[in-house]
């Protein structure tokens, strides 16, 4: 990003923040938690705390800072190093990241460039450049309303652990668009506030579906039918038991006819069918599309920083937005805040995207003048860069 | 729920709070305890202790109820007297086994009770056919975590709205290792009376029946003897401060080096919020030797001590030792060249 394009942000957001400073509240306990954020030339500042909401919207015209973080953690003086800052607890947080989630689009948005010899490609990342054998390769992933949709169906896979599992109350629940590619749940005052990083490993580990065992499903290798019948998962089981009991009754299996018998009549057809690797393989696959696609690093850090949110993201100059309904919500259009006034820009390359329901795109080394918040959008993912006026 | 214990409840979980009221009420000295009429409690007391020490076990049978419960803190003060950290640790456990082994067939009442008003977690009986209690998710995962099987990892269990399903003996085994710390604790806090003969005697007796220790185990350094480099480590977690992570590293092989057991060690880290006892062990073990390479760790040098900037050296105590292990040994060494110089 060059210094006039930094600064053309910064002055962007610095007018966002003045005009919409009632926007911006402060989180809960805020003088418990460590405040932190970097600056368009990317200088990271950490270590700061906020006594109030009017410090922290006049710091916000002040910096207009790139990206503007708070601590999920409570700490005794949120000021000092980290490890004498005296933790007291931490809010339980889980991020889904779109990238995380495999969906076909990515093919079509998602591209890579070779840092060597400037060779791009669509799709993943490739290991080493086709052309030059160079291994620095950069990719640039971008998201569609497709990916941000596989995005939110982990979201409320997630939450559906959080309310009937762990029996987190719902008021307590907060779901996030991160700003960018995913969501962000937050648990706020509640029991496990306390719970270490080995605590909130387990709880990450269920819903993700790690470490399942066969035999807490009632499996055992070598045991009779008659003995496993009784242990095998009911679809009234609470937990994961039940979740995968209701998979099997609603999957289609060959021909096998369900009428008058239970699923566990179809679940020991299945696995006689199978076999037991097979079924160990088909059980595998149950989990995988049960299991919340968390980014596990996240929930177990108990320091981690987190995007404040109603804060511009500068890769996007879009806000991170509490959804308060999550399934209406439209992230690429709710949370999109920037104005649209005229702003010419000249885009190095970009795929088609959709901002606000307006499709935009392809570009390709060319000039063109675009509303603010698209011209934002392709400045903070540094795929533009403003024309000089003159 | 109120309940009230009886005098066979408090017999058998000599540990709860109420036994201690019960022997409190009671209203007896040390010396009343060597009259005749306390003999059968003495030596029920000495027995807990030889059967701990030597089997790892402590009979669950019952003669005499109120015996039984005086029996309990005589052996704590027996085990304290000898003053070995080992034996400390050996005892509770062995106590809290014996506790889990009568907690497994106990009422389901007096479950909710004892770890509700001990360990504060409400241990709520259900009707289900194959469990018989849940606790809240929060209460299992701070214990739970320390296991390794995959049975006690949370995806393996019924959960449900916040509570965890268990079987009776899954509930008390998750709280055996808090029993075990809470009678650790309790040695560990207790002030000894001045000891009358007739408990010396029965002190030497046990002394006696123990297997032998080595040198290293028997020795007893406390916290007034350390080097004052390892003093200031102490010093600094004592208040909550921040220890360079070499500082750690020389507070635990110091200790390790001087025979402290691994819960000892582990004890002496104070207990901050993100204190995790497992990774804390995980690392102690590592020094003591007890995982990964299976090598003990040495003490620093005091060279070593002095280039991590750790060095407090007490210009007289320091002046001629090599390693923070020598320091309060020295002094002895000196006197012993000096018979030899003053020979033919």
């Amino acid at each position: 990003m060059n210094g006039k394009t930094m600064a053309f942000l910064g002055q962007v957001f610095r007018d966002f923040y003045y005009k919409n400073a009632e926007r911006i509240s402060a989180p809960i306990r805020m003088n418990e938690r460590e405040f932190g954020y970097m600056s368009f030339n990317k200088v990271m500042v950490r270590h700061l705390s906020f006594q109030k909401e009017g410090e922290l919207r006049v710091f916000l015209i002040k910096e207009a800072p790139h990206s503007v973080y708070y601590s999920c953690a409570y700490y005794h003086e949120p000021t000092l190093a980290m490890e004498e800052k005296g933790w007291k607890g931490a809010d339980l947080i889980f991020d889904i990241d779109a990238d995380a989630i495999p969906t076909d689009c990515k093919e079509e948005h998602n591209n890579w460039v070779c840092k060597d010899c400037s060779l791009m490609g669509k799709g993943k990342r490739l290991e080493k450049c086709p052309k030059c054998g160079g291994m620095r390769i950069d990719e640039e992933n971008w998201v569609c309303p497709l990916c941000l949709e596989a995005t939110k169906s982990e979201a409320i896979k997630l939450i559906d652990f959080l309310l009937e599992d762990f029996g987190i109350q719902k008021k307590s629940i907060k779901v996030y668009f991160s700003g960018s590619r995913g969501y962000h749940v937050t648990v706020e005052e509640s029991s496990f506030e306390g719970l270490d990083q080995m605590a909130r490993n387990e709880l990450s580990d269920y819903v993700s579906g790690v470490g399942l065992s066969l035999e807490s499903l009632g499996f055992s290798k070598g045991v009779s039918y008659e003995s496993m019948y009784g242990l095998l998962p009911l679809t009234k089981d609470p937990g994961w038991r039940g979740r995968i009991a209701r998979f099997f009754s609603e999957m289609e299996f060959e021909d096998y006819d369900s009428t008058g018998k239970d699923n566990r009549d179809k679940i020991l057809y299945i696995y006689g069918k199978k076999g037991y690797k097979g079924f160990v393989d088909l059980v595998n696959m149950i989990v995988k599309k049960l299991s919340a696609k968390i980014d596990v690093m996240v929930t177990t850090d108990i320091h981690r920083i987190f995007r404040l949110f109603n804060t511009l993201h500068g890769s996007t100059g879009m806000i991170k937005k509490e959804c308060d309904d999550l399934i209406p919500f439209d992230p690429l259009t709710d949370a999109v805040v920037l104005g649209e006034e005229p702003i010419q820009v000249f885009v190095n390359h970009s795929p088609k995207f959709t901002l606000k329901r307006n499709l935009f795109g392809p570009y390709k080394s060319e000039k063109v003048t675009l509303p603010l918040m698209v011209a934002v959008y392709l400045m903070g993912k540094g795929a533009a860069r403003l024309v000089d006026y003159e | 729920m109120e309940i009230e214990f009886g005098i066979e409840d408090l017999a058998k979980y000599p540990f709860l709070r109420e036994a201690g009221d019960y022997v409190k009420e009671l209203d007896l000295s040390i010396e009343d305890l060597i009259q005749e009429d306390y003999r059968p409690a003495i030596e029920k007391a000495k027995k807990r202790v030889l059967e701990a020490i030597q089997k790892n076990f402590i009979s669950s049978e019952i003669s005499e109820a109120d015996l039984e419960i005086l029996s309990f803190p005589l052996a704590l003060m027996l085990v304290k007297a000898i003053g070995i950290d080992y034996f400390m640790y050996r005892y509770s456990l062995a106590e809290s086994l014996r506790a889990e082994r009568l907690l497994e067939r106990e009422k389901e009442p007096i479950i909710f009770h004892i770890f509700k008003s001990a360990f504060n977690v409400e241990a709520i009986s259900i009707e289900h056919s194959v469990f018989d209690f849940k606790v809240n998710i929060v209460e299992y995962l701070k214990r739970a975590t320390n296991f390794h099987k995959p049975e006690w990892k949370l995806i393996n269990r019924v959960v449900e709205k916040g509570f965890v399903y268990l079987k009776t003996h899954e509930l008390v085994r998750l709280i055996r290792e808090e029993i075990r710390k809470m009678i650790y604790g309790r040695m560990k806090s207790l002030s000894l009376p001045k000891m009358p003969d007739k408990l010396k005697e029965v002190m030497v007796e046990i002394s006696n029946a123990l297997p032998p220790m080595s040198s290293k185990e028997l020795q007893s350094v406390t916290p007034g003897n350390f080097p004052p480099c390892v003093t200031h480590v102490l010093d600094l977690l004592q208040k909550g401060k921040n220890v360079p992570h070499y500082g750690r590293f020389l507070l635990t092989s110091y200790l390790i080096g001087i025979g402290k057991s691994v819960d000892d060690v582990i004890g002496i880290y104070p207990k901050s919020p993100d204190f995790s006892e497992r990774l804390t062990r995980y690392q102690v073990e590592h020094i003591a030797g007890m995982r990964g390479g299976r090598r003990r760790y040495k003490v620093p040098s005091c060279r070593t001590v002095i280039t991590h900037s750790l060095c407090f050296k007490d210009k007289v105590l320091c002046a001629k030792i090599k390693s923070p292990l020598q320091f309060g040994r020295e002094p002895i060494a000196p006197k012993r060249k000096a018979t030899r110089s003053r020979k033919p």
